[in-house]
């Protein structure tokens, strides 16, 4: 229960006055909504929104989201049951629907569509049928495909429906009917538009009928005239316009397209198709038709246009535009003159720029203010660019566009240019450019994007038709048109703009007053602006008559072909509608503020262009502006007026029936309200006129509710035309991107072929050259080749010649040869013949010779003959005594032969016998030879051996040597022992001596030692005589021999020592002084016996013992059995002479002993041998 | 020639498979045979060979000239010899430096003495330390010749040999030592030399006696033998390899006079196989000398 008074304080506060509270307030529903899945909070809402109308709800109703959809739906079919609520429940639908929900796939499906269906057949308020065709048209496009299950249903709606407009069974008030039939009308293109086939056998079907026949005529038949016939009728058939994959590619805008394509009424119809129009040239036939006899049928048409749509007239003066815009690239001079034609594409640009059919700002306030205030061009100029960039591209269909070519252009362009006033010409010249260039790519993309479909026909007459056009009627018509607008305007400003306020769509041309009011409305000009705003909504007619004028014939060749346009003045004038228009107007009173509301919201999402063109208002602001456009737009009316009830032949379209409604409605409320006094407008109008009529009031509430409900309608059409456009602009983007590369690509193909023309250019230069260059080989090749030819021909011809000549060669030498041959034989005889010859002279001389001789012999033949006769007589007588004696000789040689013989005989004998000698001598020497090395070597041999033995012997020697020096040492030892007894005991007398004696005893001895080595030395020096040791051996032995006394030598030695010391101390002390008793007192043992016995030689000389010293030299010679002999005569000779120097001469002697020994050694052996 | 020739083709196999001194004795034979023996190829033979006993007597006498080299004069000259040392041997007895009791290796001495004329006056003269060298040597020469005449002759040879032709090199054997040593051990060298007993070795016992008294007889003739046919180096590598076999004792010693006592009393049991080292690194390092047989 909290949260119901909580939900329900939040309603109350839902629609605050205050704006945050009412954005915090919605937010809050949004937020609860989207957390709440139940259907409490939405029914709330519907019932809220049913009980306040209150706008906040609906707006949050209308937004709702996916899972609430189904409560939504249920509520609203609840209150469709209801007959109090069902048209606030229509109103909530349709504004639910128009939004597109997310959901609206659903709708077919559910059973509000049922209950709408069944409310539309059976419901008898026209408001309430109004509404709901409204609604069911709206969600036609939306539900394509599940739709065709009620197809019948729809069909039997607007059967009834088309019937009840003309038979109006619940005797409404006619008002209403127009607004029924408007929607009946919708209806039918509607469905024309979607299911063709279907419809138009429902209609034979339905209309057959005799009952049904009137309303045929009256009410079908006048709409079947608004259509073209459907291309389906053609190419389709009932099931295949049922087809789902027919709708799938379609989206609820194309569907919408779609049916507006079919349309020819030009409020229903969509620019798209106008080509379809344009593209026919019996078209322009027509126009020219019509243009050319009267100009005022014109007029007529164009203010009913210009009222109505100003679509077509932006989209050819663009057109306009561009072929002009390009036309200063071109033409410079003339291009100065075009400025109006500019200045008039520059005002109509932004109209342009929206894309859509209407122009958010009103041009013709930009148009009077550039012709007028040429102050501020280039900000214009600037800003319509910028803003209108998009617009060619928006627009494509829009404009019939003429192929353009700039030659068509210049034609155009003259006759214009020299119709304009030369007064506006040079302000837009800069501009220019930047337009033209934009205009001229549009202008391509737009030639690119229209098919083929435009005959060059159509594109060559338009020029002309346009020379004709601006040279004739240009100046004439543009004045008496505006007249007319001023006229028109001056009517219009004088009743109150602001009940006038239209509900049509965006494409009508109400929007763009209530727009331009909306923006009076923000001025702070409280005063004027409700002038301001008429004048400001006026404008846009003005400006549109204002153009049409010129170029409307030209422009308009689409709506010129329709039929229904003519009649449209005369619709204006069609009594019922009109006056119940007109007093319905007069007397209606509405209240401004819902209609200001939308007006703005419209303004809000419809585009963003708007906020950008506010400036131009205030640019336009100027009241000379203003004025200028009044006037015209009187002007225009008037004639509209004039002429509108000239033309009343043709049917009108309910829409404009509708439009004319509205227009007679405000005109009479305002022409009502300016009686009233300005300050009390807003004020309750009963206050001075009584209470009206509850009645009236009722219809003026539903009136209001209805045309709310159209505007609601074309508003939805709109933003589906909204969202084609922006599709469509994209494929032009993309076209355009397609359109520069494609340029991009034909530039660089054009510079590769230029490369490539180059390139074959240089190529064939090459190849040029090259043949050059070959041909002059050739030449050269040709050339050499005849050389060579030539050559070898006179070669040829030379071997020929060699060889002839080598042949004659040859014959000659086989000549040669033969003839030498010859010559030989010839030779050959000769030297036979020769040889002959002198044989014979030689036989010849012979003979001669053997017979000289003959004949010598002969005669000493004779001769001997003779002898021989007297030798043979001689011998005869001495033939005896001569033959003994050469026997004799020859005997005695015989003999002496044979001796001789003998003798020879026994000398080689003898010589045999001596060679023979002679060898065996040799042998024998050779013999003896080698025995004698034989020798030699054994000698060697014996050497060794007895150097071998001797050495034994030595060392032999050596060790006697020792011991008997040990000996002696030993003897002296004793002796010296012995003396000093014998000293000391017996000899008193020879004391002193004595004493003397054993001082020198015991020098000797401590200097034998000392000695010794001397001794050594001089043994060695003894060595080398082999006859030493046998010498002293023999000296001992002689010794021993003369002193037997002891047995062993040594003994007889030693005592002989002691004898010989005794002595030769004696000696010694007679003759101490003649004695050299260094040199021999030196030796007293130790030394050799050389030395003793040089004592014993030094002693004996006294003695003269010199023989016997003699002697035993000469023993020792002997032994040695040397020739030597008189060696000891030498070594006497020597002995006595050396009895001074005793030493040296032993050594002498030893040495020339031992030298002596080897040559006897040799010769020994020698001898040996 | 074919005898040589069959002997050698033997000996080659012989000494293949690793047999030795199976062909010396006959080679030796052969030697022998000459009637002047080739002193030369004795002393290679000697060298290079270990010597039978039966001839080591016979070729250290014809090595060291106590007997020549024909055989002729053999019996001649030793004759002579023995007379000789009858005589020095009696003249010893005479002056009374001898007695029969006197052992024999003294009297050798005497007569050395004597021969070389260095008797002293009387017995009573300390010795002299050449003179403790012959006494060793003796010692050793008595156990290996048996005739005491020959013995004297060897032993009296011997060391004329040693003071005549090795005077030179004998002094500079300690420094060829320790030159090996450091060769074939540094280690031992570096010890030895820490120890500071490489001056105190026994050179002595090594280099002057000849081993005489430090190895075993066995031993010693094989040492002798070369060292009589005339190299003297056999006694450093002996001297290296007794150091080298006793290393590890000798490292483990660090005292030098327990080193030297050590070294002048080594174990006696395995003193061939030192010798056979020995002259194996002799031949290592000095060459084997050329077979000249």
């Amino acid at each position: 229960m909290a949260q119901q008074a909580n939900i329900g304080e939040l309603f109350s506060m839902l629609d605050s006055s205050v704006l945050l509270v009412q954005e915090d307030i919605t937010a809050v529903f949004k937020d609860n909504l989207n957390s709440d899945r139940g259907p409490m909070l939405v029914n709330m809402l519907v019932d809220y929104y049913l009980e306040n109308n209150s706008q906040q709800a609906l707006q949050i109703l209308s937004t709702l989201q996916e899972p609430h959809d189904k409560h939504l739906l249920d509520k609203i079919n609840e209150y469709m049951g209801k007959a109090a609520t069902r048209l606030h429940t229509l109103s909530l639908l349709g504004h639910v629907i128009r939004r597109q929900p997310s959901w609206k796939h659903k709708l077919s499906q559910a059973p509000l569509l049922l209950s709408l269906l069944k409310c539309l057949k059976t419901d008898t308020d026209v408001v309430v049928l109004t509404t709901g065709v409204l609604v069911l048209i709206t969600m036609l496009p939306m539900i394509p495909q599940s739709g065709k299950m009620y197809l019948h249903d729809f069909f039997g709606i607007f059967g009834r429906l088309s019937s009840w407009c003309l038979k109006n069974p619940g005797h409404v008030a006619e008002i209403y009917l127009v607004h029924l039939h408007a929607s009946v009308y919708a209806l039918f293109h509607r469905l024309y538009g979607m299911y063709p086939c279907n419809f138009v056998s429902f209609l034979r079907s339905h209309y057959s009928m005799k009952e049904n026949l009137e309303t045929f005529e009256e009410v079908v038949k006048p709409m079947m005239e608004h259509v073209r016939i459907h291309p389906e009728l053609v190419t389709g058939s009932k099931d295949h316009e049922l087809d789902p994959r027919r709708w799938k590619r379609l989206e609820t805008h194309d569907v919408v397209i779609e049916c507006a394509k079919i349309s020819l009424d030009p409020k229903e119809a969509s620019y798209e198709d106008s080509y379809y129009s344009v593209s026919q040239p019996v078209s322009i036939c027509l126009q020219r038709r019509q243009i050319d006899p009267n100009a005022s049928p014109y007029i007529e048409t164009h203010i009913s246009y210009g009222t109505s749509t100003s679509t077509p007239y932006s989209t050819p003066r663009l057109t306009l535009s561009q072929m002009q815009g390009q036309l200063p690239q071109i033409l410079s001079p003339q291009s100065t003159r075009l400025s109006t034609e500019p200045q008039q594409v520059t005002i109509w640009s932004p109209s342009a720029v929206c894309g859509m059919t209407t122009p958010p700002t009103s041009p013709g306030i930009v148009s009077s203010e550039s012709s007028q205030t040429s102050s501020q061009p280039y900000s214009k100029y600037f800003s319509t660019p910028a803003g209108g960039k998009g617009t060619p591209l928006g627009t494509p269909a829009t404009s019939p566009p003429p192929p353009c070519i700039s030659d068509d252009f210049v034609h155009v362009s003259l006759p214009s240019a020299a119709a304009t006033p030369p007064k506006k010409e040079d302000k837009l010249d800069p501009g220019r450019p930047l337009l033209s260039r934009q205009q001229n790519v549009i202008n391509s993309e737009k030639a690119l994007e229209v098919p083929g479909s435009k005959s060059s026909v159509n594109l060559s007459d338009l020029p002309e038709f346009l020379g004709c056009l601006a040279s004739d009627e240009d100046s004439v018509e543009k004045d008496r048109e505006e007249d007319a607008i001023s006229k028109e305007i001056s009517e219009i400003t004088t009743a109150d703009a602001e009940p006038v306020v239209p509900r049509g769509g965006f494409d009508s041309p109400f929007y763009r007053t209530s727009e331009s009011l909306a923006a009076s409305q923000k001025k702070p000009l409280s005063v004027a602006s409700s002038v301001q705003g008429h004048s400001l909504s006026s404008e846009p007619l003005a400006s549109s008559l204002d153009k049409s004028g010129p170029e409307g014939a030209r422009d308009t060749p689409k709506q010129a072909f329709t039929p229904i346009d003519r009649p449209c003045g005369a619709s204006d004038e069609s009594p019922a509608g009109n006056r119940v228009g007109q007093s319905s107007m007069e007397t209606s009173i509405l209240t401004p503020s819902p209609c200001k509301v939308p007006a703005r919201r419209r303004m809000g999402f419809g585009s963003g262009q708007p906020p950008s063109y506010e400036h131009l208002f205030e640019v336009a602001l100027p009241k000379t502006a203003y004025l200028f456009v009044s006037k015209k737009t009187e002007e225009l009316l008037k004639k509209v007026k004039g002429n509108q009830d000239e033309d009343c032949t043709s049917s009108t379209s309910p829409m404009e029936v509708l439009d004319r409604l509205i227009q007679q409605g405000a005109d009479a409320h305002t022409k009502e309200l300016n009686k009233l006094p300005l300050p009390s407008k807003s004020a309750d109008w009963t206050h001075f006129g009584g209470s009206p009529p509850s009645d009236e009031i009722h219809t003026l509430r539903n009136q209001l509710l209805l045309l709310h409900n159209q505007l609601l309608y074309e508003r939805f059409k709109r933003q589906q035309h909204a969202l084609r456009n922006r599709r469509l602009l994209r494929k032009v983007i993309k076209a355009t991107a397609l359109e520069e590369h494609n340029a991009a690509m034909k530039d660089q193909l054009k510079l590769q072929e230029k490369d490539i023309q180059s390139l074959k250019l240089s190529l064939q230069k090459e190849q040029a050259r090259y043949h050059q260059f070959q041909e002059e080989h050739d030449n050269i090749v040709a050339q050499l080749h005849s050389q060579i030819r030539q050559l070898q021909h006179d070669r040829e011809e030379f071997y020929n010649q060699s060889q002839e000549l080598q042949t004659k060669l040859k014959d000659c030498r086989n000549m040669i040869a033969n003839l030498r041959l010859e010559l030989k034989k010839a030779n050959n005889k000769v030297c036979h013949t020769e040889l002959l010859l002198s044989q014979v002279s030689q036989k010849l001389s012979n003979s001669e010779s053997v017979q000289q001789q003959m004949e010598f012999l002969n005669r000493q033949l004779l001769v001997l003959g003779e002898v021989n006769e007297l030798y043979l007589e001689q011998l005869q007588h001495k033939h005896a005594d001569t033959t003994k004696e050469v026997e004799m000789m020859q005997a005695a040689f015989r003999k002496e032969l044979e001796k001789a013989k003998f003798c020879v005989q026994q000398q080689s004998q003898r010589l045999d016998a001596f060679q023979k000698r002679i060898v065996e001598l040799e042998s024998q020497l050779s013999k003896k030879d080698h025995l004698l090395l034989e020798q030699k070597k054994y000698l060697e041999d014996v050497k060794i051996q007895a150097r071998g033995q001797l050495q034994a012997v030595e060392s032999r020697y050596k060790a006697q040597k020792r011991i008997t020096q040990a000996f002696e040492l030993e003897i002296l030892d004793l002796y010296g022992r012995w003396e000093k007894d014998s000293l000391s005991k017996k000899l008193d007398d020879e004391k002193t001596e004595a004493a003397e004696a054993a001082e020198e005893r015991m020098d000797c001895s401590s200097e034998g030692f000392a000695d010794s080595v001397a001794g050594y030395s001089e043994e060695a020096v003894g060595r080398n005589g082999e006859t030493k040791p046998p010498s002293t051996r023999g000296s001992s032995n002689s010794k021993g021999g003369s002193s037997s006394e002891l047995s062993t030598p040594e003994k007889s030695q030693n005592q002989r020592m002691g004898q010989f010391s005794s002595r030769w101390e004696a000696s010694m002390l007679l003759e101490p002084s003649t004695s050299v008793p260094l040199t021999v007192g030196s030796l007293p043992s130790s030394t050799s016996f050389l030395g003793m016995k040089v004592r014993e030689l030094f002693r004996n000389k006294s003695e003269s013992q010199c023989d016997e010293e003699s002697m035993t030299i000469n023993s020792l010679s002997d032994t040695l059995k040397s020739e030597l002999c008189k060696d000891p005569s030498m070594v006497e000779a020597k002995a006595p002479s050396s009895p001074i120097n005793p030493s040296p001469s032993p050594m002498n002697q030893d040495c020339s002993v031992g030298q002596l020994h080897i040559m006897d050694y040799n010769e020994t052996h020698h001898d040996h041998s | 020639m074919a005898e040589d020739s069959q002997r050698n083709f033997r000996s080659v196999y012989y000494e293949k498979v690793g047999f030795r001194g199976v062909e010396e004795k006959k080679s030796l034979e052969i030697l022998l045979k000459d009637d002047r023996l080739d002193i030369e190829k004795l002393c290679t033979f000697s060298q290079r060979f270990p010597l039978p006993s039966m001839y080591r007597i016979l070729v250290w006498k014809v090595l060291l000239g106590i007997i020549p080299p024909h055989h002729e004069s053999h019996t001649l000259v030793m004759k002579y010899r023995t007379e000789q040392y009858r005589d020095v041997y009696h003249a010893l007895q005479v002056i009374r430096f001898i007695k029969d009791s006197t052992p024999q290796v003294e009297v050798f001495l005497c007569m050395h003495q004597l021969e070389s004329g260095r008797l002293p006056r009387n017995l009573a003269f300390p010795l002299e330390p050449e003179d403790e060298v012959f006494l060793a040597i003796a010692k050793a020469m008595e156990e290996v010749v048996e005739d005491n005449i020959d013995c004297y002759w060897l032993v009296s040879s011997f060391v004329n040999q040693l003071n005549n032709k090795y005077k030179d090199s004998l002094p500079q054997l300690p420094k060829v030592l320790e030159q090996y040593l450091n060769v074939e051990d540094n280690r031992l060298l570096a010890h030895l030399k820490a120890c500071s007993a490489v001056s105190k070795l026994p050179y002595d016992l090594w280099f002057k006696k000849c081993f005489a008294g430090c190895l075993p007889e066995s031993s010693l003739q094989r040492v002798w033998d070369k060292v009589i046919s005339g190299s003297c180096k056999i006694l450093v590598f002996v001297a290296l390899e007794i150091l080298l076999t006793f290393k590890m004792k000798i490292m483990a010693l660090t005292n030098a006079e327990k080193i030297i006592q050590f070294l002048e009393n080594i174990p006696q049991n395995n003193t061939d196989a030192i010798v056979s080292k020995a002259i194996d690194l002799w031949h290592k390092h000095c060459g084997m000398p050329v077979h000249l047989v």
